[in-house]
């Protein structure tokens, strides 16, 4: 069984993101970027798929520029097999990187595919859904556990208030949650034996996918600041401002 | 000459890296010294997964086949985290020492080292104590010009208590059946190879925790607020360790070249690595100094970590070779009567 996995670039999760002075955008410069968290633990499920001797193969594909190769072959010194890279300019919005993926789903044919529930830097939740909707096939988002049976893959999924399990005829498409593995470290050794896995460049023309934009990003900016707290005299006098100010008891 | 890293080792760096800052935090150090060996083989065994016990075991014994050079970055990294375990002493003293002796001793040590069921510890006389002889596998000991190979069943060890916690240092007494496995010239010229590794080991540890202690810093006066503002926005903190970092930037140079002289079997070795050592302790010194000075008094306690790192690098300034005996080392080669100066003498 074939296992595609996506993985994103972004800024590592360690660190605080700044607004750039004029509001365009989040400051780049000079930031450790890194595999998104949701996509290493896609990553490490699939290796985990072809340790167990369920898959025989597995592909890392990142859609974006050229530096995107470093997180394809952090991917590959985990364990995946060969990459793929769909190289894309400036930013691409979820549904392109969707029609994109699509695309490289057709030309290989994986019987599952497994995404991050989303990314850290855009928080889209989207691009496994559109894909799974692209593609026509079953999906199981938020995935906590996944076993591949038969020609069936048993996902559990953390929804609010509990768990849900389904079964997804095969292919099909997964989105890991947090708690679906802990993704190992790459050792030095394979981190070696990367620099020399098999490493496709595609462009969306190859693909015949065509990048448009329909997202215009007009501002970012920073959380507000919170405001100094202030000392209350006693009891009484908080519970008389929880009342009358914050007006959250009655 | 591209004096440069390589791709490879930069990215060996930050893949550990990654791996050391989210594994070994202070509250992981603080919790080993509560422990009878103050080590932890389930640390041990993850460093040996990623491979960092076999760096520089030849591929044939089952390691990677490196040198210093490329494990120079990665013993900062250690630094960083004041990593207990004796990582930075297997990879670049105990293993080149093993290489250097070769024939069966080395052939039946190295795999296990590399895989991570065995540690070996080295032993010299310039140190007094011997650190983590309680957890050594086999010892390498130097006995007057002799180096001597002993298992556990061949020597016997006192506990002698370090000013840093995660330090397990010993006095170690060999028992007659120890094997002496080198003498005469073969074994002092092992030694002296040995201590610039030791030394070389010491240098890259405290610019990785110079680095550290700045980092803390940084972060404790970029919150702490007098008058209305960040006491690091104030001249008078700033510039204390805008000091450090200076120095530390300066002592990096000296002890990559160092690691350069010590992996090509440079004839400036020696004194590379002393003037490595100096200027890498003083760094680390100013960055204890300075940086107990910006936290106030309570960088001085028990509850805040920079604790940990400052008397990490207290105790390693003491360690291969004191200041002293690098001063002397270095004094002995730019006054000797034949000494080749300036630039173009460099590395030679």
């Amino acid at each position: 069984m074939k296992v595609l996995v996506a993985v994103k670039r972004v800024v590592d999760y360690n660190v605080k993101v700044r607004a750039k002075a004029d509001g365009t955008d989040v400051d780049l410069n000079n930031v450790k970027m890194s595999i998104n968290p949701f996509c290493e633990i896609a990553v490490e499920e699939a290796v985990r798929l072809k340790e167990a001797g369920v898959a025989t193969e597995v592909i890392a594909v990142s859609v974006g520029e050229k530096s995107c190769q470093e997180q394809i072959r952090t991917a590959l010194a985990l364990g995946a097999d060969r990459g793929i890279q769909v190289e894309t300019d400036g930013k691409v919005e979820p549904l392109v990187i969707a029609k994109l993926l699509k695309a490289v789903v057709d030309k290989e044919q994986p019987q599952l595919v497994i995404l991050g529930k989303q990314s850290i830097d855009g928080d889209n939740n989207q691009t496994g859904q559109m894909l799974g909707a692209l593609a026509n096939m079953g999906q199981g988002t938020f995935a906590s556990e996944i076993a591949v049976e038969g020609d069936k893959v048993n996902v559990i999924r953390e929804i609010d208030g509990g768990l849900q399990t389904v079964s997804l005829s095969l292919p099909a498409i997964v989105t890991t949650d947090l708690r679906l593995n802990e993704p190992r470290y790459a050792s030095l050794p394979n981190i070696m034996k990367a620099k020399k896995k098999q490493l496709d460049v595609y462009t969306p023309d190859d693909l015949g996918v065509a990048v448009t934009s329909h997202i215009t990003q007009i501002k970012v900016e920073a959380p507000a600041e919170r405001k100094a707290g202030i000392t209350v005299k006693d009891v009484e006098e908080l519970v008389d401002k929880l009342k009358n100010e914050a007006k959250i008891i009655s | 000459m591209d004096f440069t890293f390589s791709e490879d080792q930069l990215l060996f760096q930050e893949s550990v890296r990654d791996f050391l800052v989210n594994e070994v935090t202070p509250e992981r150090i603080r919790a080993s010294w509560l422990t009878d060996s103050g080590r932890e083989d389930a640390l041990w065994n993850q460093l040996a997964e990623l491979g960092l016990t076999g760096m520089t075991v030849s591929e044939a014994n089952g390691g990677l086949g490196m040198t210093v050079l490329d494990f120079v970055l990665l013993a900062q990294e250690c630094g960083y985290v004041g990593l207990p375990e004796p990582l930075v002493h297997t990879v670049m003293v105990a293993v080149p020492l093993l290489n250097d002796l070769g024939g069966e001793l080395a052939e039946q040590w190295l795999p296990k080292v590399a895989s991570g069921e065995a540690k070996v510890v080295v032993g010299l006389e310039q140190n007094l104590l011997v650190e983590d002889a309680h957890v050594a596998d086999l010892l390498l000991m130097q006995q007057g010009g002799t180096l001597y190979a002993a298992t556990p069943d061949q020597f016997s060890l006192c506990y002698s208590e370090s000013v840093d916690p995660s330090r397990k240092l010993f006095t170690v007494e060999l028992l007659d059946s120890a094997a002496p496995v080198a003498s005469g010239e073969q074994a002092a010229t092992l030694i002296a190879r040995t201590l610039n590794r030791g030394a070389l080991g010491c240098a890259a540890q405290v610019l990785g925790l110079a680095q550290r202690m700045i980092d803390l810093s940084v972060h404790y006066t970029g919150e702490r607020q007098q008058f209305g503002k960040p006491i690091g926005s104030f001249q008078a903190v700033k510039h204390h360790m805008a000091n450090v970092a200076v120095r530390l930037e300066y002592a990096k140079a000296p002890t990559h070249r160092a690691a350069y002289a010590v992996a090509t079997g440079q004839g400036v070795a020696a004194h590379a690595v002393s003037h490595a050592k100096l200027v890498a302790c003083e760094a680390a010194n100013l960055a204890a100094k300075n940086s107990v000075q910006v936290h106030g008094a309570m960088g001085y306690t028990w509850e805040v970590d920079l604790h940990i790192f400052m008397k990490k690098a207290w105790a390693l300034a003491n360690t291969w070779g004191d200041a002293g005996f690098h001063k002397t080392r270095i004094g002995e080669r730019v006054f000797a009567t034949d000494a080749v100066l300036g630039a173009g003498a460099t590395f030679v």
